[in-house]
């Protein structure tokens, strides 16, 4: 008993205060893609590697769209391995919780 | 040189159609009415475990469906003398589709129970003579004659649901209940049913029924392209993803024939090493729970927790996934080595104190002595794998009996123990978890220099073998590729050999003992499922 609580006090607390106090992940943390709009080029090439199929691109007549849905998204980070641009990327954002599933959708648009 | 393959070639000379070596990997295609006297042999006579049977549909190619009957042949004594032997042997038969029908091994072979069902719902071959021919996989709504690993079933097909009955094995007499728990359960967990029968306390008869989240992963393998199937591989158990996805690429890089970088081997197993220390904290603080010991396992969970935050930073994913794919790593991690060393080193204390405290206290220790024993004899006949199979006597570990990765390089010592109840299991966790901290601090100072991968692009048609010791025990991937595309992709996950284990573990055991057993053995639904 008395090594229990020897153990016990030396921990301490180990909690922390989330989400009061932020707790940013650590650099290389595979969270949220992003797109950077002003560098893609609509290749579609992350559309054709994502395995869960959570990217596509959709060519209209006037615009063509490249959506991301963060509702399937694994985080394997192929997308950003692939892309030519270097226009989308993980980030160290992981709150994702959303009530609608249109919240979960990232895209980028030009106009043709 | 490997006695087995030699004795299987002299004594069934007659019998061999062909034979085919790749590598460590021997396959003997066989007549279709040798193959229960071979496996009779390869097991009985020469001890070697029957790790997995599957089945092709090599309908469309060769005119007929394959069975391979996959042993692990290793190195053992026998009468006072060391038989030299090293690799798998692959007895294969063919069977025609006008007579779809095996002869069974089960009743010689106990391990092949499952293995055989499985390929009587997947591909429609039946196993004659089977003690237990009821659907293992489809349940009773799935209807007839549809079979989802033949080629010609389509993978988009939405099957009829019929109406259908399971019977489930009854024990009668006078006070004997039955109590029926699951499909659902009370915690988080997945899917399974366990029909315990009873009489007061103690369990007569556990009945289980699994597949309940069944999902055709191995159908889905031959509908995705290599490198999404490297993710689909990683996610097939969530817990043992390490171990899943480096058994797929060692499949397919030996298809490629391709060696990868060493120090791509070095990191795969740093990352292997890694998922063995979260999942046996991760157990150790359940069977804590489980008894009770709340303060051993708040400080199990406090130190599983300090892992996942490690392999956060070294990963940049607390389950160390997106780090694997085909011809070796896709991040380096040579710039983490101080801080895993730092953080193991800490672990390695803190984890000490705490299972002295776990081991000498007496209300743990009374729970867990002779509580849930699978005798050796049940533990082999089953084949049983992994920390359940080494606490009760059985010295095999795929790291040590068929390297990989850096494993060859590096000295470790296989904790083994006897009395199989659940101490003996929470103590070979505890002593692999010594031998996979000092694992890793091996493989971080010996961290050879050079790439994390190489390029495979185009893979030439051809099938092999790939295989890990997960935190769980021996997973097996047997990959098939045609056109550079996947033909077929056998996985055998540790919890498919493990989980009848349970039905001998809780015999003569008393009902609310059943939770520490289940923990103790540390049972996946995900990977069983499939």
């Amino acid at each position: 008993m008395f090594d229990i609580l020897k153990k016990t006090l030396k921990t301490g607390t180990v909690t922390v205060n989330y989400p009061k106090k932020p707790d940013i992940a650590p650099a290389g943390f595979r969270g949220r893609p992003e797109i950077l709009s002003d560098k893609c080029t609509y290749c579609g090439e992350c559309a054709s590697v994502c395995p869960p199929g959570v990217i596509w691109l959709e060519e209209g007549m006037s615009e063509k769209t490249l959506t991301l849905s963060y509702c399937g998204c694994i985080f394997c980070g192929r997308c950003e391995e692939v892309c030519p641009e270097g226009s989308i990327r993980l980030t160290q954002d992981y709150e994702l919780a959303s009530k609608t599933k249109d919240a979960l959708l990232t895209s980028t648009s030009r106009k043709l | 040189m490997n006695e087995h393959t030699d004795a299987v070639r002299k004594d069934f000379k007659s019998e061999i159609l062909d034979e085919n070596i790749s590598g460590s990997e021997t396959y003997f295609r066989v007549k279709e009415d040798a193959a229960v006297r071979i496996c009779d042999q390869l097991y009985h006579r020469m001890d070697c475990a029957l790790v997995s049977i599957f089945a092709t549909d090599r309908r469309k190619k060769e005119g007929c469906f394959r069975i391979h009957y996959l042993f692990s042949s290793e190195n053992q004594l026998q009468n006072d003398r060391v038989q030299t032997a090293n690799g798998f042997i692959i007895i294969q038969i063919d069977i025609a589709e006008n007579a779809p029908h095996f002869h069974s091994v089960t009743s010689r072979v106990p391990a092949a129970n499952w293995y055989e069902r499985e390929i009587q719902d997947m591909f429609g071959l039946i196993p004659v003579g089977h003690p237990d021919p009821r659907r293992l996989v489809n349940f009773e709504d799935w209807p007839p004659k549809s079979y989802p690993l033949r080629k010609d079933f389509d993978i988009r097909t939405k099957p009829e649901r019929v109406k259908g009955e399971y019977t489930y094995r009854r024990v009668e007499g006078e006070g004997v209940y039955e109590i029926l728990v699951g499909p659902v359960h009370a915690g988080v967990i997945e899917p399974g049913h366990f029909r315990f029968s009873v009489a007061g306390e103690p369990v007569l008869n556990l009945e289980i029924r699994h597949f309940y989240t069944h999902k055709g992963v191995e159908k889905l393998f031959e509908n995705i392209t290599l490198d999404k199937a490297v993710f689909l591989a990683e996610r097939i158990s969530g817990d043992n993803s390490v171990a899943h996805v480096v058994a797929f690429c060692q499949a397919v890089e030996k298809i490629a024939g391709v060696d990868i970088p060493p120090r791509a081997r070095y990191v795969r197993t740093i990352l292997m090493e890694l998922e063995r220390l979260y999942n046996h904290l991760g157990d150790i603080a359940g069977i804590a729970t489980d008894v009770a010991y709340a303060f051993g396992a708040a400080h199990a969970n406090l130190l599983k927790e300090e892992i996942l935050q490690l392999n956060e930073i070294v990963t940049g994913s607390r389950l160390l996934r997106g780090m694997n794919t085909i011809g070796g790593v896709r991040r380096d991690i040579g710039d983490k080595k101080d801080i895993i060393s730092q953080k193991l080193s800490a672990f390695r204390n803190d984890f000490r104190e705490l299972m002295d405290l776990l081991f000498a206290s007496p209300s743990v220790a009374d729970r867990i002595e002779t509580t849930g024993r699978i005798y050796n004899d049940i533990a082999k006949g089953l084949h049983v794998v992994g920390p359940a199979a080494r606490a009760s006597g059985i010295d095999r570990d795929t790291r040590r009996d068929h390297p990989y990765a850096a494993y060859p390089d590096l000295k470790f010592k296989v904790p083994v123990l006897k009395a199989g109840d659940v101490n003996a299991r929470t103590r070979v966790r505890a002593d692999e978890v010594y031998e996979s901290i000092g694992i890793i601090e091996q493989a971080l100072s010996r961290l050879p220099d050079g790439d994390i991968k190489i390029s495979v692009k185009e893979i030439h048609d051809g099938y092999a073998l790939g295989y890990t010791e997960a935190p769980r025990g021996e997973t097996l991937y047997w990959v098939m590729i045609e056109n550079n595309r996947i033909e077929r992709c056998k996985v055998r996950d540790p919890s498919f050999c493990n989980w009848l284990a349970i039905e001998y573990a809780v015999l003569d055991n008393i009902v609310p003992d059943f939770p520490i057993i289940n923990k103790s053995l540390s049972l996946s639904y995900s990977g069983n499922d499939m």
